[in-house]
């Protein structure tokens, strides 16, 4: 049997691999841009008198960052990680600890936490934490991936050239 | 409505905020109101952008077609837009204050420049913890033909 690209990647990672993505410093503008292109306008994110009030028990003490904003920022951290060794991202779940504000810098760092072969794929899963830089911990995750010999990709409707 | 780099849109969630169904009301199983839309290459590259992303996979149609693609797809996190554009001002994922806990998505095929984006959505449970109110959703996107692109399952923290 011949070796396959993804087959020949999949078996040089190993648990405990380690990468980390590109800082990220959100401002009242990068906000802005993210609910531009996400539609998301809630006023956590951009309503200072609103942001003054209390939620419940929590008052935030001002504008906040996209929750999702982090969740992107994983995700192509993984998948800059991933397509170009022709793994294809399968899963991201995050749960958010710390709200993130304009000025912090946050940081996603990813371990390879699992590898293995089932009956028909190779899979890896990674544990995911997001660094501000008080370094502490603002998003935790789990991910996970696969390394199949064909990308499982939808017919493409437009017509080759 | 204002206009937005994606086109018109009501950016302003306290307009109808009155209509949206609150913590009280919101009835575990019952679909969300959505709408198709249209995924264009345009609106794939303004995402991607703003996200971030470099990969010339989502902006490059001659390149994406040299890779195992076969032509520019968009980034997974996709979904992220696909909630707004999908549902009207009067769900009530816009609820002003609605605080975003925890998530969970699973990949199966990407979407395309070209593909009409359906989404199924509701609740699936809501409960009080420590003083907060919680609702559970999950929301599924397929594409035209019938394929799931992702399924996503998220904890929001609702409003008082």
């Amino acid at each position: 049997m011949t070796s396959t690209a993804p087959e020949h990647a999949f078996a040089t990672i190993a648990e405990g691999d380690r990468f980390q993505g590109e800082a990220f410093t959100p401002s009242r503008e990068t906000i802005k841009r993210f609910a531009e292109a996400s539609l998301d306008f809630n006023p956590l994110h951009f309503d200072d008198d609103f942001m003054a009030g209390d939620f419940g028990k929590t008052n935030f003490g001002g504008v906040i960052m996209h929750g999702m904003q982090n969740f992107a920022l994983v995700t192509r951290t993984l998948t800059d990680w991933l397509i170009p060794r022709g793994g294809y991202h399968r899963r991201l779940e995050t749960r958010w600890l710390m709200p993130v504000k304009p000025g912090d810098t946050i940081t996603p760092h990813i371990v390879v936490s699992e590898k293995r072969q089932t009956e028909k794929g190779r899979v890896i899963a990674f544990d995911v934490e997001v660094l501000n830089q008080k370094e502490e911990r603002v998003a935790t995750g789990r991910a996970m991936a696969e390394f199949p010999d064909k990308l499982p990709v939808a017919p493409s409707d437009r017509p080759a050239a | 409505m204002q206009d937005t780099p994606l086109g018109a849109f009501e950016t302003d969630f306290w307009k109808d905020a009155a209509q949206r169904q609150t913590w009280d009301e919101i009835i575990p199983g019952m679909p969300r109101d959505t709408r198709p839309y249209l995924l264009t290459k345009e609106i794939i590259a303004t995402f991607a952008k703003a996200m971030g992303e470099t990969n010339p996979l989502y902006f490059d149609e001659d390149y994406a077609r040299t890779t195992p693609y076969g032509g520019i797809v968009a980034p997974p996190s996709i979904h992220i837009l696909l909630m707004f554009a999908c549902t009207g001002t009067e769900d009530w994922m816009r609820s002003p204050g609605t605080i975003n806990a925890s998530q969970s998505w699973f990949y199966n095929v990407p979407a395309r420049p070209g593909d009409t984006i359906t989404m199924q959505g509701r609740a699936l449970d809501r409960y009080m913890r420590k003083g907060r109110l919680f609702v559970i959703h999950d929301n599924i996107f397929t594409n035209q033909h019938g394929q799931v692109i992702c399924t996503g399952r998220g904890w929001t923290i609702r409003p008082n």
